[in-house]
């Protein structure tokens, strides 16, 4: 049996990276959270306010009703999804290939737009990092 | 019959996907995920938002189902589903670790519901274990909450006609608390909930 992804190292230590990346890429950031699709926490950084495992299946309860509504609707796969709040926004997407989600709170000191541009490139570069051996 | 908004609860595994599946008549939605915790119950998807089935009356008025995720950490679509009910269906695997237990916690976890409504258990899986008494069930609940009234039948989850039967057994609960509600509302002069 094959280990689950937030008990694996492999998916833990390049989680850390691409969210790192995420942190640099965007500072606006306020939380960023690596979960399972069933929502477990792989990796979090950024604000120690919330209780991660918390968000973590916030997260993928909000990505899996999305979801959902897409396919219910057949408007093809959902992409990404967006809760924008007044005082922040989060932003999901799934990493492609993996049953792994990227959930990340920015302040709204960032555009929605570029909080979305820095998620996607977070999520393929996560992606690529797990090509490798 | 009145329109009826279910619950279906209780631990990741009992078969709360599986009723909504055999019990609805529309399609139902689904959120299922990949399941990360093979220990817990080995299956390859499990529910992380909801279920939601539909079974018509008439034109006008249907039961509406809802599951909810067996696993603690989503208890926030157990707050959020629970609000709109009116009574739980709650399944426990009678394969689980300590399945009396578990229906005991889950029925004080909903205890709001059986106040307002009713609460009846299912108990499945119970092909799959040498003996799943359902009075041993009764009896600790009967312990634990001697003036509580919560039906237990042994079900197959799968089962179509099982889960009417059980569905309907929570109806007819749900329907008398809310006609003995209506008629002490009519004696106050209080408009209560109308069952019809
Ligand atoms: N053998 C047996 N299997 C059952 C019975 N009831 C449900 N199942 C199976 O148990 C599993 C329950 O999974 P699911 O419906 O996803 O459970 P949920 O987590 O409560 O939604 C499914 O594989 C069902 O086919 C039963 O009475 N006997
Ligand atoms: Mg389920």
């Amino acid at each position: 049996m094959t280990l689950a992804p937030h008990l694996d190292s492999k998916y833990i230590v390049r989680g850390e990276l691409a969210l790192g990346g995420l942190r640099d890429l965007a500072p606006s950031l306020r939380y960023a959270s690596l979960l399972t699709e069933d929502g477990f926490s792989v990796v979090s950084v950024a604000g120690n306010e919330f209780d991660s495992n918390r968000f973590a299946s916030m997260a993928s309860s909000t990505q899996a009703l999305a979801d959902a509504v897409a396919r219910e609707l057949q408007l093809g796969d959902n992409e990404f999804v967006i809760v924008a709040a007044e005082e922040g926004h989060v932003v999901q997407v799934r990493v492609q290939g993996h049953p792994l989600v990227l959930a990340a709170l920015f302040t709204d000191r960032e555009t929605i737009g570029g909080s979305l541009t820095a998620a996607r490139r977070t999520a393929r570069r996560l992606t690529t990092l797990l090509m490798a051996k | 019959m009145a329109e009826h908004v279910i619950l279906f609860a209780g631990p990741m595994g009992a078969g709360k996907t599986s009723a909504i599946r055999a019990l609805s008549e529309i399609d139902v939605v689904s959120t299922e995920a990949a399941n990360s915790d093979r220990t817990v119950a080995d299956k390859p998807t499990t529910t992380v938002a909801l279920d939601y089935g539909e079974i018509g009356i008439n034109e006008a008025e249907k039961v509406r189902l809802y599951g909810v995720p067996g696993q603690r950490r989503f208890d926030f679509m157990w707050t959020i589903l629970a609000e709109r009910a009116e009574g739980v269906l709650l399944l426990v695997n009678a394969d689980a670790d300590n399945p009396v237990e578990t229906a005991i916690e889950y029925v004080k976890e909903f205890f709001a519901l059986y106040e307002r409504g009713g609460i009846v258990i299912g108990l499945t899986r119970a092909d799959l274990v040498p003996r799943a008494l359902i009075e041993e069930y009764a009896n600790a609940l009967a312990d634990e909450m001697p003036d509580v009234m919560i039906p237990v039948l042994t079900v197959d989850a799968r089962s179509q006609e099982e889960m009417m039967t059980l569905l309907m057994t929570l109806i007819a609960n749900i329907e008398l608390k809310q006609a003995v509600a209506d008629s002490i509302g009519v004696g106050v002069g209080s408009g209560g909930r109308r069952a019809r």
